[in-house]
């Protein structure tokens, strides 16, 4: 920095003034004869087919590099930020659900399904430390991994003591679902948001209008002097058609339309990306985990015998988020028959028939999972949505990296030919 | 010049209608992250009740000279209402063991509580067995539900307080709790004393931490969600001690052979039957079946059934008072 002001010092603005003045001489000079005037219309077209490729290969590089970060590293995050959540979430209410089993012992199929969950999540943590970036991102995973041991710990002293017939197993079963509930699913959310935002700003980037006006501008650089160039060449030289120049302007406006076409198709594959895709993982995924919460809150009152005054709450909350607030309508009617039946065996619970309320909860819990198992369905088949989509977007970009500063080279070499043919009658 | 611009005219706005169409929105995204940030909402804090003060706490109502007998039960009393219903509703807990307690291998609520249940109901049917109804009541469901009618009789460790009897009817005590301590085996302390300043805990908000507090060298108390968190607490290390109703710490022994109560009992907590206010006349008939089973045996022979077998039980008939 310093060298850089001492080196500056001896610019003084008198010297900086006496440059430009002679630039200007320069050009006053040129624009009082024909070649000079023809030098001039060179270098501004030069110029303009530079600032073409500059700017063009910007725009593209822009909108390449959002495609490919998106495709390739951000979506496959939130992708298993997701898997983390709805894993986790899925584990607890299943775990909870399970441990109502009649006869106190756990239905196969629920312990089978818990485990697959554990090792679901495992697996989509795994793959998030190894690929995401941020700090704070890396430091909510941290947590995560920290406590999940400690949760499936509680989960199993749970398990022991309610094998036994121990009401102390529900405490244990609560201790394990509020750690889960108030720190690793908590964490869970930080990510899945970091990850959802980062995304978001792929898909601005790719499809931002901005870029278009880039491009825009930039052919308008590149044609508007190439176009205004010719008719006064043909004037002065008494020639209809410059051929160089001709080929240089159908070369460029080429491109021009070929680069146009092409982010066109990129933006509007990666906003159906987004649409038929992401935004459909996004909001079935968040159905999904809201609707293993609920599940888990409903299990959770009956397994607390009365006792519990949160986890009604909690369920009337979800419920209302599910029913009546925005995402509701995205949702089909499947949640509906859920509903009706969950509230049955609450209301039986709050009116102090533990028995009855119990007795249905398996109904209850195989409509979930009925609903989990569409959710989740829907939520692969928008993630093909997402992969043919984004393939397509980055496919749009195919060759204009390399096209555009081409097509930039070669019509300021053409038009440089056609010109200098023009001067060069004037030596 | 104004010849190529005409030429731009259409591409520019070609482009600028193509950079209209393909936009992306994050309204889902928003929706998704907001629906997901649903807060859990905080249970509202019971009002404190102000201390009233009364004088023969545990008297309750005179029974009658002759107890009905089963199955003709007087016209227009309450007895009367329930025989015709066919069956008892009762209020009971589901969560602690031995006294009423879901047993996951039956899918039952049992325990010394219940066994007074189908007491009554033999008393009103002659029958138990399909005459009563339990409902499992939280701690804040048992004196509006059966001020409502919801239930006939609330069966489910309610202590006898002055405030509660401004609200509703006790039938005399049926069980005689104390306030004890339950330490960990490998703990060297043998009374409350010992435990000065070390963390004990209690179902928070429950008058076990108020005694606890006026104690002269008091324990530090540890408020819990409910009796059965502090129970994994003690198990897990993070207290030293639980202090609450031996009832509830008999239950809690049951569940873990390396505990043992210590210390003498720091505080009387009688519990008693609750009924509406509306049906004297079913309150002395409970006071009547209470006392019959006192003086047959029964009584003792339930106890030991549920509480009896576990060790450092203290089982002392409780007395029958009353005063009108």
């Amino acid at each position: 920095m310093e060298a850089a002001g001492i080196a500056a010092a001896p610019r003084t603005p008198r010297r900086r003034r006496a440059r430009a003045g002679s630039a200007l001489e320069w050009v006053r000079e040129r624009l009082t004869t024909t070649p000079g005037r023809l030098v001039l219309t060179s270098i501004v077209v030069v110029v303009g087919a530079a600032c073409f490729g500059i700017i063009a290969t910007g725009a593209e590089q822009s909108r390449e590099r959002a495609v490919s970060t998106g495709r390739t590293a951000t979506e496959p995050l939130l992708a298993n930020a997701v898997n983390l959540y709805a894993a986790l979430s899925d584990a607890n209410a299943t775990v909870a659900t399970g441990l109502l089993g009649v006869g106190g012992l756990e239905p196969q199929a629920a312990r089978n399904r818990y485990l697959q969950d554990l090792d679901r999540a495992t697996g989509a943590l795994a793959a998030l430390t190894r690929g995401v970036g941020t700090a704070s991102a890396q430091s909510s995973l941290g947590a995560i991994a920290d406590r999940l041991p400690l949760y499936s710990g509680l989960i199993e002293t749970a398990r022991a003591n309610s094998r036994q017939g121990f009401p102390v197993g529900a405490a244990y079963l609560r201790q394990a679902a509020t750690m889960l509930n108030q720190t690793i699913l908590r964490a869970a959310n930080r990510v899945y948001a970091i990850e959802a935002g980062r995304l978001n700003d792929d898909y601005r980037t790719g499809t931002s209008s901005a870029t278009l006006v880039a491009l825009g501008a930039a052919i308008a650089l590149g044609l508007v002097p190439l176009l205004l160039a010719q008719p006064y060449v043909t004037r002065v030289s008494h020639r209809v058609v410059n051929v160089p120049m001709v080929v240089a302007t159908v070369v460029l406006a080429g491109v021009s339309v070929w680069a146009l076409i092409a982010l066109t198709g990129e933006q509007n594959s990666l906003a159906a990306a987004q649409r038929d895709g992401s935004d459909v993982v996004e909001v079935r995924s968040a159905a999904d985990v809201l609707l293993s919460r609920a599940q888990g809150d409903l299990s959770l009152t009956l397994v607390n015998r009365g006792t519990d005054v949160r986890d009604p709450l909690d369920f009337a909350a979800v419920l209302r988020v599910l029913t009546t607030g925005e995402l509701a309508p995205r949702l089909n009617a499947g949640f509906a028959s859920y509903w009706t039946a969950a509230k049955r065996v609450q209301g039986l619970e709050g009116g102090g028939q533990l028995e009855a309320a119990i007795r249905q909860l398996p109904a209850v819990a195989a409509v979930s999972e009925r609903l989990d198992r569409d959710l989740r369905e829907q939520i692969t088949v928008a993630q093909d949505r997402f992969d043919h989509a984004a393939a397509d977007a980055a496919t749009a970009l195919d060759g204009l990296w390399l096209a555009i500063p081409l097509a930039a080279v070669l019509a300021a070499v053409l038009a440089l030919l056609g010109l200098r043919q023009r001067i060069n009658e004037y030596r | 010049m104004s010849r190529p611009i005409r030429h731009l005219l259409p591409l520019a706005l070609v482009a600028l209608a193509v950079a209209g169409c393909g936009t992306s929105s994050n309204h889902s995204m928003r929706l998704a992250l907001a629906a997901l940030e649903t807060p859990t909402p905080t249970p509202a804090a019971s009002a404190a009740s102000k201390p009233v003060s009364c004088k023969n706490l545990t008297a309750s109502l005179r029974p009658p000279a002759t107890i009905p007998v089963p199955s003709t039960m007087p016209q227009g009393s309450f007895m009367r209402a329930i025989q015709r219903r066919g069956y008892l509703i009762a209020g009971v807990s589901a969560g602690a063991l031995d006294l009423g307690y879901l047993n996951p291998a039956t899918g039952q609520i049992e325990g010394f509580e219940i066994e007074l249940v189908r007491e009554l109901a033999r008393a009103i049917f002659g029958n138990p067995t399909g005459h009563y109804r339990l409902l499992a009541l939280s701690v804040p469901q048992r004196i509006p539900f059966v001020n409502a009618g919801k239930v006939d009789i609330v069966v489910d460790a309610v202590t006898i307080t002055c405030a509660r009897k401004q609200q509703v009817d006790f039938s005399t005590v049926y069980y005689d709790a104390h306030q004890r301590v339950l330490v960990l085996s490998s703990s060297h302390a043998t009374s409350v004393r010992d435990l000065a300043g070390q963390p004990v805990c209690a179902a928070a908000g429950s008058s076990s931490i108020d005694v606890m507090k006026k104690l002269p060298d008091p324990p530090k108390p540890v408020g819990l969600p409910l009796g059965a968190d502090c129970m994994a607490a003690l198990q897990q290390g993070t207290v030293a001690a639980i202090s609450t109703d031996d009832s509830i710490l008999l239950g809690f022994k049951a569940q873990d052979p390396n505990t043992r109560l210590i210390g003498r009992s720091l505080a009387d907590v009688p519990y008693g039957m609750a009924i509406s206010k509306a049906h004297p006349e079913f309150v002395r008939f409970v006071n009547g079946v209470l006392a019959n089973l006192r003086a047959d045996g029964t009584w003792r022979r339930l106890y030991d059934k549920w509480l009896g077998h576990i060790r450092g039980s203290n089982p002392r008939l409780p007395p029958a008072r009353y005063d009108g």
